[in-house]
């Protein structure tokens, strides 16, 4: 029965053209009685102008100007960090813009939340699907717009609710009962419950946040199916992804953003990914001082064989020598992170070993991990590394309290204050003095403690995930001049970071991780934008 | 081929959710024939019609703190208005010979007026639930003292007595009360099932910050939970006065009527962190804890046990309630 009815759906998805057309008064009848719609939703030009946009002190967006055609897919590309999700938040009113308009065709909006973009036919599928897991799929559908029916006001009208719900995702190919809780939906068909959601309201204007990082190739097919139909309807479509091939197949625009402003914006035309990579990457390096890179020799100080998690990652070799700073490329979600995690015991592995100054540590405790010389210092300052309301001398000692106590087991405050003083003066801290709370600092000089709170305990081997990220580029350079000085005093450095210039600048040898493996070593004169950048992308690598 | 991919996830059918309920009620009964045998009198008409009382006064209480939790929130003042309430309609009653028939709207717009300044510091000064509703159930317990002035109500009106004891059809022994609560349960039932504001309190409790995105008014629809909670708790306390014909400064509170709420709540099944509820669940289950308290009375267990046995109870229905979470 199965198989007739995935049959039965593969004709409904794949058959005429005008499907969606012949179902849109289904689809948008949903709003019928929704309140909020009074006009019916347009298509049109939807732009951003000179949008500016800061959170505390960290300006994302300057003064950004984009505009999205009707009948037209329009992705945007960029790192990590280059404001794409803040600017598709912007133009569906999650944030409000601190300068600039957004404008329907010449109409200038002001949106002051999601609900109101959504009145005007804006809706952000959402990086994250945002379904409410206790409720039924059919009532997330309609959530904020529930219809109703009888004399009595707010009384829902479940009936149609769940029909019409069920129609428009019969329409869009989805075999899902809508009575179920939306909680038992994987995430492929939650993104696509949301693309419902956006069709139901009657937008026309759909932004899509990196859909595809979670899904698999079969289920990016799908999206793009539906995806291509709503541009043949004449729906304005925004699209942010990394995966450069996916990027060419579905675009038929692409704009490169860069610390917050475009860099670049090419038709179909101009497709080109050596063009794209230099946009994102920018042609000049930001700071003076471009590192030599060196063979370093010597011993391994930490080897890795056969490092293996069944839905992570697998098969991983490394040989990391002394003084040594290695690079991992790679996009959110390659196992960069994950690899790391396994090699310091934070995370399970199925297979493999570990290896730290010929001490085997595959199964070792954490403590003993740290004791043994390895150190991981993670993405995430606020959840695994600062305690924001603490003082800069409590943070700086958290890593060696236990070895801060007096002969009679009380916390020795002067050996305390010394070493937060030696802190701030090693990592040249922007600070008033040990006593500062940790929030009051920016987030560059954040790191800058966590760091010393780690490196205060010797390691021969630290991994530094995402060393910069937040960070602004004054600091930026401090913590690269810090992670060169500690590499020539011996240490050996993993350098985990999806920014292309932090790597080129930083690391003597760079190995590109893409689904889980190893796909590429670059070392020395290899290392350039464009190997990079292609070996981030999974492009140019040979995939085994 | 590609629709076959989007089908091919697991289509697990909602589980069926009658199975708490008919746990409880069938525990419930063996309850009551297991004490009845050991203890005849436990079977007595008196002891059941004190039992299914309580347990009117308890389900009231219990649906409003089941509103209230289904929005990821909590009311520890419950117990306090419903001894204030108790205490007030009580003394009326004695002292100005206030008409059953003026009490009920008053103690409605007095708990309303109670659960408002919740809703307030709750949806507009942004305390959390736990704090601000313990910060009320001690100036509302303080009332209670203020407006008793240590006397007590011994004595209520005969209309009163009735209301609390009478039989809604005679001989029929079916007390008043209980026909208030199902109609209190039946109502609010058909709210959270069939109203857009019901389905509003299940979408702030799945996820507050994504029903405010979806244009769903989060403030306004806090502040009637916690005013349906209070009005709930109210005429709870007036049910109590009514049928015991007592009151005192601690009537509510010295039970912990807050506590056996929340307690009733999760052993029927509505989920601690918000956004699904259960109201079958909410009205055996107070039966339930009604039988278990007069249970413990009738088997001679100490009075200081029973405060421990709810907290069993509470920890044991979250523990239960957080595995299937786990499980998803």
């Amino acid at each position: 029965m199965g198989a007739s009815r995935a049959a039965d759906h593969n004709r409904t998805a794949h058959g005429e053209r005008n499907v969606l057309a012949m179902s849109s008064p289904t689809l948008a009848s949903g709003q019928d009685r929704a309140p909020d719609q009074a006009q019916a939703p347009r298509s049109g030009r939807l732009s951003a102008v000179e949008i500016d946009k800061s959170f505390l002190t960290n300006r994302v967006l300057k003064r950004v100007s984009l505009s999205l055609a009707p009948g037209e897919v329009h992705t945007l590309m960029g790192e990590n960090g280059a404001g794409k999700s803040t600017l598709f938040r912007v133009l569906a009113g999650i944030h409000r813009p601190d300068a600039g308009a957004i404008t329907l065709d010449a109409t200038t909006l002001d949106l002051r939340n999601p609900h109101a973009a959504q009145a005007q036919g804006i809706y952000l599928v959402p990086q994250e699907p945002a379904l409410m897991g206790e409720l039924s799929v059919a009532e997330n559908m309609y959530l904020g717009v529930l219809p109703t029916r009888g004399r009595l006001p707010g009384r829902v009208d479940w009936r149609s609710i769940r029909t019409r719900s069920q129609d428009s995702l019969r329409t869009l190919g989805l075999d899902i009962d809508v009575r179920d809780d939306a909680r038992h939906l994987s995430i492929a068909q939650q993104q696509l419950v949301e693309c419902a959601k956006a069709l139901l309201r009657g937008c026309r204007i759909i932004l899509f946040d990196e859909p595809t990082s979670p899904l698999t190739s079969r289920e990016v097919g799908f999206l793009f199916g539906i995806i291509r139909r709503l541009r043949d309807e004449g729906y304005t479509l925004g699209f942010i992804s990394h995966r450069m091939d996916e990027v060419m197949e579905i675009s038929d625009r692409i704009s490169v953003l860069r610390d917050g402003a475009v860099t670049d914006e090419v038709d179909r035309a101009g497709f080109d990914r050596s063009r794209l990579v230099s946009a994102m990457v920018g042609r000049t390096l930001s700071f003076d001082r471009k590192r030599t890179h060196r063979a370093a020799s010597g011993r391994p100080v930490l080897t890795v064989r056969g490092l293996t998690h069944p839905s992570a990652f697998r098969a991983i070799d490394l040989d990391i020598l002394p003084g040594e700073i290695v690079g991992f490329a790679g996009l959110i979600g390659a196992g960069r992170t994950e690899i790391a995690e396994a090699i310091c015991g934070l995370r399970d592995k199925s297979a493999g070993s570990v290896v730290l100054n010929g001490q085997d540590i595959t199964d070792a405790s954490i403590p003993r991990i740290i004791e043994a010389g390895l150190v991981y210092v993670p993405e995430d300052r606020a959840r695994h590394g600062a305690i924001l309301p603490m003082s800069i001398r409590d943070n700086a000692t958290a890593g060696q309290i236990t070895r801060l106590q007096n002969p009679i087991g009380l916390l020795d405050r002067l050996r305390e204050a010394e070493i937060a003083k030696q802190t701030l003066a090693r990592f040249r801290v922007r600070a008033r003095g040990p006593d500062q709370p940790m929030r009051e600092l920016s987030g560059g000089n954040q790191q800058k403690i966590v760091f010393g709170k780690w490196m205060s305990t010797n390691p021969t081997v630290a991994i530094l995930d995402e060393p910069t990220r937040g960070v602004d580029v004054g600091a930026k350079e401090d913590i690269y001049r810090l992670i060169e000085e500690l590499s020539q005093s011996g240490m050996a450095i993993i350098v985990i970071s999806s920014e292309l210039e932090e790597l080129i600048a930083l690391c003597d040898r760079i190995l590109a991780i893409y689904a889980g493996r190893i796909t590429a070593e670059l070392r020395g004169a290899e290392i350039t934008a464009a190997s990079v950048g292609a070996a981030f992308l999974g492009a140019g690598s040979t995939p085994a | 081929m590609s629709a076959a991919t989007m089908d091919a996830a697991p289509q697990r059918r909602r589980p069926r959710r009658e199975i708490r309920e008919i746990t409880l009620l069938v525990v419930t009964v063996a309850i009551i024939l297991g004490v009845g045998i050991v203890k005849p009198g436990f079977m007595h008409y008196d002891n059941l019609e004190f039992m299914v009382l309580s347990a009117v006064v308890l389900g009231l209480i219990a649906i409003g703190q089941t509103f209230v939790i289904m929005t990821s929130g909590i009311d520890l003042s419950v117990s306090a208005v419903m001894g204030l309430s108790a205490v007030v309609f009580g003394l009326a009653s004695t002292t100005v010979h206030l008409p059953l028939a003026a009490a009920l709207p008053l103690c409605l717009i007095l708990g309303t007026a109670l659960g408002s300044v919740n809703g307030v510091l709750v949806a507009w000064v942004r305390i959390p639930p736990i704090i601000a509703t313990l910060g009320t159930y001690s100036l509302f317990g303080g009332l209670t003292f203020i407006v008793s002035n240590g006397t007590q109500v011994d004595q209520v009106s005969n209309q009163f007595a009735r209301f609390g004891n009478g039989d809604l059809i005679p001989h029929l022994p079916v007390p008043t009360p209980v026909l208030a609560l199902a109609a209190v349960a039946l109502l609010a039932w058909f709210v959270l099932n069939h109203m857009i504001f019901g389905r509003n309190i299940l979408a702030i409790g799945n996820n507050a910050s994504a029903a405010y995105n979806a244009g769903i008014p989060v403030k306004r629809t806090l502040l009637f939970v916690y005013m349906i909670a209070g009005a709930l708790a109210s005429f709870g306390g007036l049910v109590f006065v009514a049928y015991t014909g007592s009151a005192t400064a601690t009537t509510g509170t010295g039970d912990h009527v807050e506590l056996q709420s929340i307690a009733i709540a999760l052993i029927g099944g509505t989920l601690i962190s918000g956004g699904r509820g259960n109201l079958a669940g909410t009205v055996i289950g107070s039966v339930f804890l009604s039988v278990v308290i007069t249970a413990l009375v009738f088997l001679h267990v100490p009075a200081i046990w029973y405060s421990a046995g709810e907290g069993l109870m509470i920890l044991a229905a979250v523990t239960l309630g957080a595995k299937r979470g786990a499980a998803r």
